[in-house]
């Protein structure tokens, strides 16, 4: 049979199915989605419980990473929260940077780091993201999965709540669960509404009524309820089938990334206890219950496999009693469980490692090239430049903007003009106020005794507390001075 | 519920060495197909067909309208020169004219309006009219040929207004206004002078 859906081919293993015993009502082959029925209907999932230190470790992760997650918008960096989007204003503080609109061009930077990130942990761990730190997998299995698991009790229990009839006991168990639910995906909506409207902001929006600002309730209904309806129900299906992260992250693995996987040599021929000529897999099939994509490992590597590392929490809690040395099936890269070793530093982790390096050191500098203020040179409306009796003019508008959360003053010096250049406008300081931009004109004149044409000049824009002091280059422009003379010889005039 | 069978069924053709697997599509995955295509039908016969949702383009005039109501009722009547003196008197919006001024105007009209690059503004003598509404206008349109720029799309309606009502503060109604329009401080110095 071909092997159509998966990536990476592995031998199957001797008589797979025939040796088991079917303790499942669904036994996962490698050619089908376990959760995808004949008929295309939801097979819908109860893994087990698996204790163990991968799950301690992972549950730790977890709520490390929803804390973080709840703190980011709470935490105050130089005066605004760690990480404020403020999308209305177009200001983005991170970690203390503020970035205006005009600094959108860093996202470049941002996505081709986080691009070039996935290359090389991918290479050399695998899916290490999907199981312990993607919002999906924390949220599911350390927030919902644990409601779920209070108050439906373990896997057998579910399976029988699922198969019972609708009883009002039944549905009221359910409906319980699901109002938690719903209650749970409101929660975690507002907390990431907070990280683009400000917390003072979102707590008026709670207190108001829903119409005075229907847009943001109903994008935070509509969020929950889409939150909701992949919590409850959708779960694997998104990573199975919609998360082009995984797939893409398929990609990049080869025989020497570090995959959870089964050691056929150590396990085949499975056998319960006892059986003479066994290997070392005891056909308990936990690995399979405690599945939170309802794949089998001892498949081999396998598109569904999340690397939650459920199954060797499980295989190893069994090995230990059956006393047998656990890391039957562990965390080790195809070579390392075929029995070759493991190499770490190969062409591909090279190659991305320096791409990441290279990557890491551009974005340093264009991060570092962000001043906490920005002025721009506009010529003003009009004519170009304007000729006087006396003089040649033209005249700008200096904007300045100010990015800190307090006021500064700026002030400006004309740098590098030629002789006899006068200026008016900008004179004395500036105050710009936190987050706010100035206006100031700004007009220079020249003499036409000393105007020989266009030339180029320096606007220097500081503010007082020297942290920020750029110059930018103008051209003053102006006719052919000839022409000036010729006309003040019709006039008769000298000058 | 129907489980699978032990190995999925295979298309009866080879294309290149390759077979296909006859499997069924997750439900969840071809409701959002039915889905999209019944929300496209009622979508088409909305606008299309029953007009229930409003054509874009009436949409647009819709909004425009309301920005035009809007603006109606956040601005004043500008051609009242009545009203403009009345608000040369008001603190408030003489003192909101005053900062525009001194961080805009002043540059070539100066601080103590005496002018400079721009002419004086505290004189009887006007280029483009004296009246509260003609200073308006010459503000809001300005005169690109001399280098005034148009401040109306900068500054807005309110803000202009002020710095009219700070430019009125040291005038008087009923004073003499003297219109000189022969006055071109750009043309060059005639012969003889």
């Amino acid at each position: 049979m071909p092997d159509l859906k998966n990536i990476v081919s592995f031998p199957k293993p001797p008589a797979p199915r025939a040796a088991a015993p079917a303790p499942l009502r669904h036994v996962p082959i490698r050619d089908s989605v376990t959760t995808i029925n004949e008929d295309g209907s939801r097979y819908f999932l109860h893994p087990a419980d698996a204790p163990g230190r991968f799950l301690f470790w992972r549950r730790l992760s977890g709520w490390a990473l929803i804390l973080l997650y709840f703190l980011l918008p709470w935490v105050p960096v130089n005066g605004y929260p760690a990480v404020f989007l403020d999308i209305a204003h177009r200001r983005f503080h991170l970690f203390g940077w503020t970035l205006a609109a005009q600094d959108m061009w860093l996202l470049f930077f941002l996505v081709t780091g986080v691009g070039f990130s996935l290359f090389f942990v991918t290479a050399l761990l695998g899916r290490i993201w999907c199981g312990w730190a993607c919002p999906q997998t924390v949220f599911l299995e350390h927030v919902y999965r644990r409601i779920e698991r209070v108050l439906e009790g373990d896997a057998l229990q579910r399976r029988t709540l699922d198969a019972a009839p609708w009883t009002s006991g039944k549905i009221f168990r359910r409906g319980f669960k699901h109002a938690i639910y719903f209650l749970a995906s409101l929660a975690i909506t507002h907390l990431f509404l907070a990280y683009f409207v400000s917390i003072p902001d979102l707590w008026g929006f709670m207190h108001n009524a829903p119409g005075e600002h229907w847009t943001a309730f109903a994008f935070v209904f509509l969020a929950a309820a889409v939150l909701y309806f992949n919590f409850a129900w959708f779960r694997e299906q998104l990573c199975i089938v919609i998360c082009p992260y995984g797939r893409l992250q398929s990609a990049l693995t080869d025989e020497h990334s570090l995959v959870i996987g089964y050691d056929e040599k150590r396990g085949e021929p499975r056998g319960k206890l006892g059986t003479v000529g066994a290997g070392a897999c005891v056909a308990c099939n936990r690995c399979v219950q405690v599945c939170p994509t309802g794949i089998d490992i001892r498949h081999g590597l396998q598109m569904e496999c999340i690397g939650c590392a459920a199954c060797i929490d499980a295989c190893d809690e069994v090995m230990a009693r059956v006393k047998r040395p656990t890391g039957l099936i562990r965390y080790d890269s195809l070579a390392g469980l075929t029995g070759g070793a493991t190499r770490w530093l190969r062409p591909r982790t090279i190659v991305y490692g320096i791409l990441l390096l290279i990557g890491a050191s551009v974005a340093t500098f264009a991060f570092s090239t962000v001043k906490p203020a920005t002025f721009t040179v506009f010529r003003m409306g009009g004519a170009a430049y304007f000729v006087d009796r006396d003089s040649v003019r033209n005249q700008f508008l200096v904007r300045v903007l100010n990015k800190r959360a307090d006021t500064a003053t700026f002030t400006m010096a004309i740098e590098d003009a030629q002789a006899g250049v006068k200026h008016s406008g900008f004179d004395a300081p500036v105050a710009v106020a936190a987050m706010a931009e100035q206006m100031a004109p700004l007009v220079l004149v020249v003499d036409r005794k000393h105007y020989t044409g266009p030339f180029m000049f320096k606007v220097h824009v500081r503010d007082e507390s020297g942290r920020y002091s750029v110059t930018r280059e103008v051209e003053f422009l102006g006719p052919d001075p000839d022409l000036l003379k010729e006309e003040d010889r019709e006039h008769g005039v000298s000058r | 519920m129907n489980q699978h069978s032990e190995e999925p069924t295979v298309r009866p053709h080879t294309f290149d060495g390759i077979q296909e697997f006859d499997q069924h599509l997750p439900n969840w995955w071809l409701n959002t197909l039915y889905g999209a295509i019944t929300f496209s039908i009622i979508f088409w016969f909305a606008y299309q067909i029953a007009r229930v949702v409003p054509s874009d383009g009436a949409q647009v005039d819709t909004a425009m309208a309301q920005i035009a109501a809007a603006r109606m009722t956040s601005t004043f009547d500008v051609t009242n020169d009545a009203k403009f003196w009345e608000m040369s008197r008001n603190a408030v919006f003489v003192d909101a004219g005053r900062t525009t001024f001194n961080s805009l105007c002043a540059t070539c009209h100066t601080v103590n309006l005496t002018g400079a690059v721009g002419p004086n503004l505290k004189d009887h003598l006007w280029l483009h009219g004296g009246t509260p509404k003609e200073i308006f206008q010459t503000v809001t349109k300005g005169v690109p040929v001399k280098g005034m720029p148009t401040w109306g799309p900068v500054l807005g309606t309110k803000k202009t207004a002020e710095v009219v009502a700070y430019v009125l503060s040291y005038h008087t109604p009923g004073e003499p206004i003297e219109v000189q329009t022969s006055y071109v401080p750009s043309a060059p110095v005639p012969p003889g002078n």
